[in-house]
């Protein structure tokens, strides 16, 4: 069945392995220096996150693709749409900020978020703390792409569809020659 | 290169480049849309009580509960790119020099454009409170209507649509009926 591609494979030998590697390792790294890159730019530790729960349903569905940015020198208000991770929480959380209270004496921004599809605000999920706090937060939502990123949800739901697309990707990018 | 591959490879990069494009054109097409409706927001009264609430976080506070009139026409801010709008009264009030604080005490999610037209007389949804646990110390407040518009594709815009004329003060808290 393969043994075409195998006769092929032999046929460019072992430089042409070398060097589809070494593209294959580009596309990489320019990945994740593009990643870096945009966390610099937007101060925020992952500019893009894929909405994994439906609590601001209707308008963001699981699979919705975000794009964040957290400057320093702004503070949150209420409507802002923010991700935020609570240490000892597995996922971020975007929910929309409820209430801001800056406090004045120790120079803090302290926050209440709450999901636009829940029925009560988010103090349950804060694991023991009584305010958001600037630290705790990601970025705020400054943009929207529907559902493009449902791809890494059916990736997270169906593992072996990701070593299927890792498999083929990897031997296409072996065998075929440019 | 004509194999099977390349072809699929060919049009998928093809398909993605093009709705990407159409994406960006959407995205950028909604600012040329720039409504800025205005409307009314009146109060009715304001009612400051202590909390008897059985939650532990929220007791020995004092709550304060607001009735209000929103009337305002937002059909504007519909166009082929707003998929929702969020809209909410909030108060803004300082407390001197403790604390400036910005509560959300109602909100509603707007899906078409005929529900657009808001005329609402209602009280808060959402607790309102002060940092310190106590309106004592509160300045007046003023009571705002915002709105969020949400795309179909694209960015998150914000707006003002109402202001109450001027600030309204906290009354002295109230022992509970």
């Amino acid at each position: 069945m393969f043994s075409e591609e195998i006769k092929n494979f032999k046929r460019l030998g072992f430089r042409h392995v070398l060097l589809q590697l070494l593209n294959f390792a580009t596309v990489i790294a320019s990945g994740l220096m593009i990643w870096k890159g945009l966390g610099l730019v937007t101060n925020s530790e992952s500019p893009i996150v894929v909405v994994l729960s439906g609590s601001m349903e209707p308008a963001f569905y699981r699979g919705d693709l975000l794009f964040l940015t957290n400057p320093v020198n702004e503070r949150y208000q209420t409507g802002d749409i923010t991700v935020y991770k609570i240490p000892g929480a597995d996922i971020p959380i975007v929910h929309r900020v409820l209430e801001t209270h800056d406090d004045k004496k120790k120079d803090k921004q302290l926050l209440l978020t709450k999901g636009d599809n829940n029925y009560v605000d988010d103090l349950e999920l804060y694991q023991g703390l009584q305010w958001l706090e600037r630290k705790h937060i990601v970025g705020k939502v400054r943009g929207f792409l529907p559902y493009i990123g449902y791809v890494t949800i059916a990736m997270n739901d169906f593992p072996q569809l990701k070593y299927a697309l890792l498999g083929g990707l990897g031997l296409l990018a072996l065998i075929q020659r440019e | 290169m004509h194999s099977i591959f390349s072809r699929i490879n060919n049009v998928s990069a093809l398909l993605s480049s093009c709705m990407m494009a159409l994406f960006a054109a959407i995205a950028l097409s909604s600012f040329v849309f720039t409504a800025d409706p205005k409307g009314d927001l009146g109060l009715l009264s304001v009612k400051v009580y202590p909390a008897s609430g059985a939650k532990k976080a929220h007791s020995k506070q004092e709550l304060a509960f607001v009735n209000f009139n929103v009337t305002a026409d937002l059909r504007p801010l519909f166009h082929w790119n707003t998929k929702q709008l969020f809209v909410w009264v909030e108060a803004e009030f300082n407390n001197t020099k403790k604390s400036e604080n910005a509560v959300a005490i109602w909100d509603r999610i707007i899906r078409r454009k005929d529900d657009a037209n808001l005329k609402v007389s209602g009280k808060n949804k959402y607790m309102l409170r002060e940092l310190t646990k106590s309106f004592k110390n509160a300045e007046p407040a003023h009571y705002t209507l915002k709105y969020n518009v949400m795309p179909y594709v694209g960015v998150l815009t914000y707006g003002e649509a109402a202001r109450t004329n001027a600030p309204v003060e906290f009354p002295l808290v109230q022992k509970r009926v």
